[in-house]
């Protein structure tokens, strides 16, 4: 199925930027999020009540439907690792110092996973399917196995997406992933997925792989890329999370090393990155020659490997 | 392409499994007491975190409840399924708050101590209470989990079934669990929705909800699972949908649009005419709102021939992700008891409706189909629809 907008905010100039992908060098220690006007999409009034992950996730769903014409896409999925986390953290804040007393319930209103999507549907007056996916790092890879099942599933356009916020004290993710020089950072990324092809687009998602509490990575990329009747030497760009350093020499194994490149390091590590990595995937496989990738890159595989148990795999190409 | 319901569990305040469940539908008694701590009626599974290791023979580590219930329950479902290599199996799990009764601790103990740190970090992702129950039961490959609030666990049902119905398996694990936590507790008592008393669904004089906590969890095969592994199916699941209501975060539209909505496509998905549904077992919380809201789409969709209703909810309290797989669990069992389940505490119908409920545990009716509903925040609107097998 086609791919016909992308949009993504994070702490790289990604947002509206078309050919990031040859642009952007590693992400700094420090590097704050780049916020784009969000005054251009969503009024002052309402802009003050909202989290940053809000802001991210509306503004990215809002400027995906503007570059696909959109009015109203037929589904919205989203997959969030921790969700509301500030707005959480708040509430339990307010519980402890109300000490029995009255709590506003704003926070815990604003704190349920599916704030993001449900907004988004609110905003739009949306009366379609709405689905929230939540499993730490392949949460970005189940929403979109959804969106295709909702493709399959008779859906013409499907808006689907990632958002996770910086929350660090409910959620240590360097203690979690054991990676100490790893940078925290939050991100959003939206897509629009279409049956049909769209006119100026010609890249398509493929297929999607969720696989948890698993072990053997050759393997299992040789049977996911085996089912798309494809072997490794079709792929001509490896975008990896620098999880582990076998994982790293594993990859180089099966692919040879000019093909890789690590999304990490330039998106900054948030349990649904991989969001960004297709969306740096898509601007990569918009250039004809790429300036890193060089000429004829065609095929595009994402290899989650974020939490090492948890495999996500995401091929997407380009129509000739 | 089928979907067969070949195991459930459950557990809630009015019991540990199944059977214990379905003794207390029967006669009408109610898991709800009112909870010393908190001066509030809790629906509280009547087991602690430490005798539900024990009784699990679980290794040491840290569980939040929310796996602790989902073992109790998704353990009861499973049976005596073994892994299988030419069976897909996957898990798709539903919570709402994850670990939060473990992270809530941890936190407020972290404000006085430092060294309280590891405790939260490793249970306040949703995802890792579906992994340890799916490390539990040797799952691998597909495991996810829900959440969209209070709808969840009917969500995570019909991800099962969408994932066989899109032969990306064979075999799912699918359900839902939460604990109460002082985090819900306190959040549901800030939006001031609790009844003081014992929760009057569909009832004109309804104050609010109650909350509970518990976990439900069905086993869903396909055609070729079944070839092998040979498990008798309980009941089909035929019918789901889900759609949005776009109204308000949290209070549901007076048209109950979204509701509406996600019976219509549900009926059209299992192929009925909505004569055709025998009972339907209602989202029913006991608030104002979300009663009459449903109750203005029962209508709409099925006019003045309502079949026989219900919500459960006076049984079990709001189970929140966990109320649409239990109540899920209470359908299956409707079909296989062949008889329509109570609605507690129902004196005088609404004025706007005058719908009455189904008020005792009627045996010997013809149940074929039944439907359910789920709604959460974010106006997340569920249907399901099971029906009995031939």
């Amino acid at each position: 199925m086609r791919i016909s907008a992308a949009s993504t905010i994070s702490h790289q100039d990604t947002f509206q930027h078309k050919g990031f992908s040859a642009a952007l060098t590693g992400l700094k220690q420090g590097a704050q999020v780049l916020e784009p006007d969000y005054t251009k999409f969503i009024a002052p009034m309402e802009l003050r009540r909202m989290s940053e992950v809000l802001k991210m996730a509306i503004v990215c769903a809002v400027d995906c439907l503007d570059q696909a014409e959109l009015e109203q896409p037929d589904a919205i999925v989203v997959g969030t690792a921790i969700g509301c986390a500030v707005h959480t953290k708040n509430f339990m804040d307010k519980i402890l110092a109300s000490d029995g007393g009255l709590i506003s319930p704003t926070s815990f209103i604003l704190s349920t996973h599916n704030t993001i999507a449900g907004q988004i549907s609110l905003r739009l007056k949306n009366h379609g399917y709405n689905m929230t996916h939540t499993q730490n790092s392949l949460s970005f890879e189940q929403a979109l196995m959804d969106a295709m099942l909702c493709v399959k599933g008779g859906c013409k356009q499907v808006l689907a997406g990632a958002a996770d916020e910086l929350e660090t004290s409910l959620y240590d993710i360097k203690a979690r992933l054991h990676q100490e020089h790893a940078i925290p950072v939050c991100g959003a990324s939206f897509f629009v997925l279409s049956a049909e092809a769209v006119v100026g687009s010609d890249i398509n998602l493929v297929d999607v792989e969720s696989l948890g509490l698993v072990t053997g990575l050759t393997e299992h990329i040789a049977t996911f890329l085996s089912s798309n009747k494809l072997s490794a030497a079709d792929i001509d760009l490896l975008l990896y999370s620098n999880s582990t350093q076998n994982t790293v020499d594993e990859l180089t194994t099966i692919f040879g090393n000019g093909k890789l490149y690590d999304y990490q390091a330039i998106s900054g590590t948030y349990l649904t990155n991989s969001a960004f990595a297709l969306h740096f995937g898509i601007d990569a496989l918009s250039y004809t020659s790429h300036p890193l990738f060089g000429e004829n890159v065609r095929n595009v595989l994402i290899c989650n490997n974020l939490i090492p148990e948890n495999l996500g795999l995401i091929l997407l190409n380009k129509t000739y | 392409m089928k979907v067969f319901v070949t195991g459930i569990g459950v557990v809630s305040a009015i019991g540990l499994d199944v059977e214990e469940n379905l003794q207390s539908l029967k006669s009408s008694s109610t898991g709800i007491s009112r909870d010393n701590n908190y001066g509030l009626m809790l629906g509280k599974v009547r087991l602690s975190n430490q005798q539900i290791i024990d009784l699990l023979e679980l290794p040491s580590g840290i569980y939040s409840r929310t796996t602790l219930l989902a073992l109790l329950a998704g353990k009861e479902a499973w049976g005596a399924h073994t892994h299988d290599k030419n069976i897909r199996t996957g898990l798709v799990s539903a919570t709402s708050i994850g670990g939060m009764d473990q992270t809530e601790q941890y936190y407020h103990e972290s404000k006085k101590n430092d060294a309280a740190q590891i405790i939260g970090e490793m249970t306040f992702d949703n995802g890792r209470t579906t992994e340890q129950l799916a490390a539990a039961l040797n799952f691998s490959g597909y495991i996810g989990t829900i959440s969209t609030a209070c709808s969840s666990g009917a969500n995570a049902i019909m991800q099962g079934a969408r994932l066989l119905e899109g032969n990306k398996l064979d075999r799912v694990l699918v359900g839902g669990s939460d604990p109460l936590a002082l985090f819900n507790i306190k959040g549901f008592g800030a939006l001031n929705i609790y009844d003081q008393n014992i929760c009057k669904p569909f009832d004109d004089a309804r104050k609010g909800l109650n909350l509970g906590e518990g976990a439900g969890f069905l086993l869903l095969e396909n055609e070729h699972s079944l070839s092998i592994t040979g498990s008798k199916p309980l009941c089909l699941l035929t019918g789901w949908n889900n759609a949005s209501d776009a109204y308000h975060q949290t209070a549901s539209s007076p048209d109950g649009r979204g509701a509406s909505l996600a019976m219509v496509n549900a009926l059209a998905k299992a192929n009925l005419v909505p004569e055709e549904i025998s009972y339907i077992n209602a989202h029913g919380t006991g608030t104002g709102n979300n009663d009459l809201s449903e109750s203005m789409a029962l209508k709409a969709v099925f006019g003045e021939k309502i079949p026989p209703f219900s919500s459960t909810k006076g049984f079990t309290g709001h189970t929140l992700a966990a109320a649409g797989a239990i109540e899920a669990v209470y359908c299956v069992l409707s079909i296989q008891a062949q008889a329509l389940l109570p609605n507690l505490n129902f004196s005088n119908p609404m004025k706007e409706t005058g719908m009455m409920p189904e008020n005792r545990f009627r045996s010997g009716v013809p149940v074929v189909f039944v439907l359910s509903n789920s709604f959460g925040f974010g106006g997340n609107c569920t249907c399901l629809i099971f029906r009995k097998a031939q």
